[in-house]
């Protein structure tokens, strides 16, 4: 499987990455990207199972992303990482088509359900 | 600048998520207060010398507005202080949301609301940021200012801070046109003692 990691910060990236590598196979391969662009591109590139985007990013914000990248495949699974825990964001992923929204700093349990949920591990 | 004070690259990035992770639970828990939206943008970092700092603020604050600031004195492993600036408008428009009626309001009821906001965002920020690195620190109570043209700073950010990190964040709840900035200033021990705090997260990731 393949796991996207989308976040401007590279502490935020690794620490991602680090949760995930928890919980996925050795053999998994994770894909990153700094900014919502990238994240399109890597995602039309790599076809990743999932994806997990931050939100507050330049060049192209996390809910710009998530619309590009459900434009390209309506299938795309998207996960909203994010530092901004207001209501309305959450919201406004939910509205996003994203499947669920994870709160920084990531709780493991909260990463292993989310995952557990949609199947994948 | 002695290179040991500046935060490299890796140290800048990982304290620059650290605080957009405690700066989105303070503007969280104020956007929940006045229920709107409010809007995150990445945080500024950067080490400069008090000169600096004061070349930075004034080009910051010059629209010749009346702005109010709070500072709040921080001891503890984290020592320095915390600034939240807003100007008269967005004070005034963020205590209409706060329920007041035009007759309530008066100088001192700003004053009111600044300081209730601004000790929301600076200990719930500063809090969230030192449970992360692991530490803890001891908060002053908020002391508020009224400036008109500002054109310099107090003297004793000159005798007190030899290099400040600035640490800059926006409040900015775009429809009801409020703006406020949060800048924490360390003092030297203190940006030895994040740097060690910050590199030991680096190692562990």
């Amino acid at each position: 499987m393949k796991y996207l990691v989308t976040d401007d910060s590279r502490m935020g990236r690794k620490m991602m990455i680090k949760s995930l590598k928890d919980l996925i196979k050795e053999e998994d391969e994770i894909i990153e990207a700094s900014n919502g662009e990238e994240a399109i591109a890597q995602y039309k590139e790599h076809n990743p199972t999932i994806c997990f985007m931050d939100l507050t990013m330049p060049v192209m914000d996390g809910f710009e992303a998530t619309h590009g990248i459900y434009q390209y495949d309506n299938n795309a699974k998207i996960i909203i990482v994010s530092a901004d825990i207001q209501e309305t964001s959450k919201s406004k992923a939910k509205e996003s088509g994203a499947l669920g929204f994870i709160n920084k700093p990531i709780n493991q349990t909260n990463l292993s359900k989310m995952l557990s949920g949609l199947g994948l591990i | 600048m002695p290179t040991n004070i500046t935060l490299n690259e890796d140290e800048q990035d990982c304290l620059q998520e650290l605080m957009n992770i405690s700066y989105g639970a303070a503007t969280a828990a104020i956007a929940q207060i006045i229920d709107r939206f409010a809007t995150l943008n990445i945080p500024k970092i950067k080490t400069v010398s008090s000169t600096e700092f004061e070349e930075y603020f004034l080009k910051r604050f010059n629209n010749k507005s009346k702005y109010y600031i709070s500072n709040q004195l921080i001891s503890g492993h984290l020592c320095g202080e915390n600034m939240f600036i807003m100007d008269d408008t967005s004070i005034y428009n963020l205590s209409k949301e706060f329920g007041l009626e035009d007759d309530e309001i008066d100088e001192d009821e700003l004053k009111d609301v600044m300081l209730e906001i601004s000790n929301i965002i600076s200990t719930t920020t500063i809090s969230k940021l030192t449970a992360l690195i692991d530490s803890s620190v001891i908060f002053s109570p908020p002391s508020i200012k009224i400036v008109e043209f500002l054109d310099n700073l107090e003297d004793r950010y000159k005798t007190e801070y030899q290099h400040i990190i600035i640490i800059a964040t926006d409040l900015k709840f775009k429809d009801q046109n409020i703006y406020g900035e949060l800048i924490i200033l360390s003092k030297d021990e203190s940006i030895l003692y994040l740097k060690k705090a910050l590199n030991k997260l680096l190692d562990e990731y």
